[in-house]
């Protein structure tokens, strides 16, 4: 358990960037139509799309390299409770139908970024160290 | 900074059950159709696919309750990386066009779960406080 336990700030950062990585994708696909547009997304983004967009791709990016983490997770994991609520919860409550499952997954992790921080691997850290 | 990491072992749990109980659901909507048929399976289910529903639903319980987390963890990690190589990249490169990032994000959330065990809440930390 020790030597697993070592690895869990590195195996974060992981954790981290990869998920901000399929963040940003969201936002790409909202906002610049790459790699396809949104399904069923009328033209001119609504306003609120289109701030979550911006979120998901200024967000994703910070995230991405770690820079100012925790702020930006927990309004990140706020956008996702958003969306979670507006979008999907009013069509079911179970998760498995209204497809919001993806959305919980984000806000928690995101949330946990709140906590736990960007782990060995990122800006933040790397700015610590210099200090 | 120190008052948020105080919590990390706590919302580390909170993720760990949201997950569980999220993957839990895949799991009865592939074996038990509940709360709805998966969309589009066939009414025998392959071998494949009911191999993968009792990994979700066993697995999810325990990963829920927290008994054994870091090797039943490994176990819906690797299970998660079978089936996005299997299932959605062929389809697509990208996550988004593939619709795979649910599966990417289990995988590396799971992963995580191997090398930053339960957190604070959980069985196997009751365990090792009563041994």
């Amino acid at each position: 358990m020790g030597n697993l336990n070592v690895w869990a700030p590195r195996v974060l950062s992981l954790l981290r960037i990869a998920a901000a990585l399929l963040f940003i994708e969201h936002g790409t696909m909202k906002l610049i139509h790459f790699p396809i547009a949104q399904p069923g997304a009328p033209t001119p983004l609504p306003t609120i799309e289109l701030i979550a967009a911006c979120l998901e791709i200024g967000g994703g990016v910070l995230l991405a390299l770690g820079l100012f983490t925790r702020p930006v997770a927990f309004i990140l994991a706020g956008e996702m409770a958003v969306a979670y609520f507006t979008a999907h919860f009013p069509q079911s409550p179970w998760p498995g139908v209204n497809q919001g499952g993806e959305a919980i997954l984000y806000c928690w992790v995101f949330f946990y970024l709140v906590f736990a921080g960007g782990g060995a691997w990122s800006l933040d850290a790397a700015m610590v160290k210099r200090r | 900074m120190e008052s948020l990491n105080t919590w990390a072992p706590r919302v580390l749990s909170l993720l760990r059950i949201v997950a569980a109980l999220l993957f839990i659901e895949n799991g009865t909507v592939k074996l038990f159709h509940f709360p709805v048929g998966e969309p589009g399976a066939p009414a025998a289910l392959p071998m494949i696919d009911l191999i993968a529903g009792w990994l979700e639903f066993a697995g999810g319980i325990l990963l829920a309750l927290g008994v054994w987390t870091r090797p039943v963890a490994f176990i819906l990690s690797g299970e998660m990386a079978v089936a996005y190589f299997m299932d959605h990249f062929p389809k697509s490169f990208w996550p988004i066009v593939n619709q795979g990032d649910n599966a990417i994000l289990y995988c590396w959330v799971f992963f995580f779960l191997v090398f930053a065990g339960p957190g604070a809440w959980s069985l196997d930390a009751v365990l090792r406080r009563r041994p």
